[in-house]
């Protein structure tokens, strides 16, 4: 359909001065570094959270073993309750010094977003790489990544219908 | 640079007011630390959109940095409806809707990222999040410029434009 005879929308665009120009003036420089004092300060506040963050990942992977079963069920409020932490320990587990952890939650975490039914034995190895990751931190980054690779061949291997569960809503 | 944009731009963090969103307590407790540690110590926050939309609407927030995915309201929801909020008491062209929204997500899929950009998102991150990252980002914030769209029926960033995403 040709668009040739509808009048233009009216459009205006706008500049609208930064928080720091409205708070400090249009002669304010914008800071164009990160300050080494701030940064520094920064890191020490993750490394004293990473000592209490330690014990709920281990707490929360350890938590994880037993509800395999019950979330791969076809049990919703279990399946969304096991999504939860798993997603919470893809968020975080990197920011404190796990990243090998936090690869395999998020592997497992696209899984169980792409996939309606989930099956409980590629859930439980995904779990039980990330309990071997955090038992040992200086793991190698090689072998977590060929570990990866075969629990994404397992799943290629496992047909299985996309769940729209969190898909971008209609409008 | 000299010294005194250092000095403003610490006068500039403790002078700021920043709404939290996220679900996550570990998460909230690991963004409000940042904040602190930056020298930003006015931090509100709200546990989901709707407690983030509630709060907005008795206060000004400087800044809001919010999850995607909450229950129930969504951070790509409070952030449509934040866009969508009338504003009598705007000054110049700036109005409270105008508030620029940095989102940490665990999403990056481009899909989500359409639909963060779509709702009126101004930055975008996908965690998990480093200092650096977190502080480069929350100083953009504060020292960009926004561009906005203005028509009879929208106002907001563009629906148009390509949102960057940081990744660690």
């Amino acid at each position: 359909m040709s668009t040739a005879h509808q009048p233009p929308v009216a459009a205006r665009f706008v500049r609208l001065p930064s928080i720091a120009e409205r708070k400090l003036g249009p002669d304010y420089s914008a800071p164009i570094r990160l300050d080494p004092r701030v940064l520094n300060q920064m890191q020490a506040t993750i490394k004293t959270l990473g000592k209490q963050y330690v014990d709920t990942l281990g707490r929360q992977v350890h938590e994880l073993l037993p509800m395999i079963a019950d979330a791969c069920s076809g049990d919703l409020a279990m399946r969304s309750k096991f999504y939860e932490i798993i997603h919470d320990v893809r968020g975080l587990a990197g920011t404190f010094g796990h990243p090998i952890v936090g690869k395999f939650a998020k592997a497992l975490c696209n899984y169980m977003q792409d996939h309606m039914t989930i099956d409980a034995t590629i859930v439980r190895f995904h779990v039980e790489a990330m309990r071997d990751a955090l038992a040992d931190a200086a793991a190698d980054d090689r072998i977590a990544d060929d570990t990866l690779q075969s629990l994404e061949l397992l799943i290629r291997t496992t047909a299985d219908a996309r769940s729209p569960a969190l898909k971008r809503p209609a409008r | 640079m000299s010294a005194r944009p250092d000095i403003e731009t610490s006068a500039l963090l403790a002078g700021l007011k920043v709404l939290v969103v996220e679900d996550s307590t570990t998460m909230r407790d690991l963004v409000v630390a940042l904040l602190n540690s930056m020298g930003i110590a006015d931090v509100t926050c709200a546990e989901d959109g709707d407690a983030g939309l509630e709060y907005f609407a008795h206060a000004t927030p400087d800044l809001v940095i919010t999850d995607g995915m909450m229950s129930p309201m969504t951070g790509y929801a409070m952030t449509s409806a934040i866009r969508a909020l009338s504003d009598d008491t705007a000054t110049g062209d700036y109005k409270r809707s105008d508030v620029p929204v940095l989102m940490l997500s665990g999403h990056s899929e481009p899909d989500i990222v359409r639909w963060a950009r779509d709702e009126g998102v101004t930055d975008y991150i996908v965690k998990p999040v480093s200092p650096a990252l977190f502080y480069e980002r929350v100083l953009a914030a504060i020292s960009n410029p926004t561009h906005i769209v203005e028509t009879a029926t929208f106002r907001g960033p563009s629906p148009r434009r390509t949102l960057p995403v940081h990744e660690v």
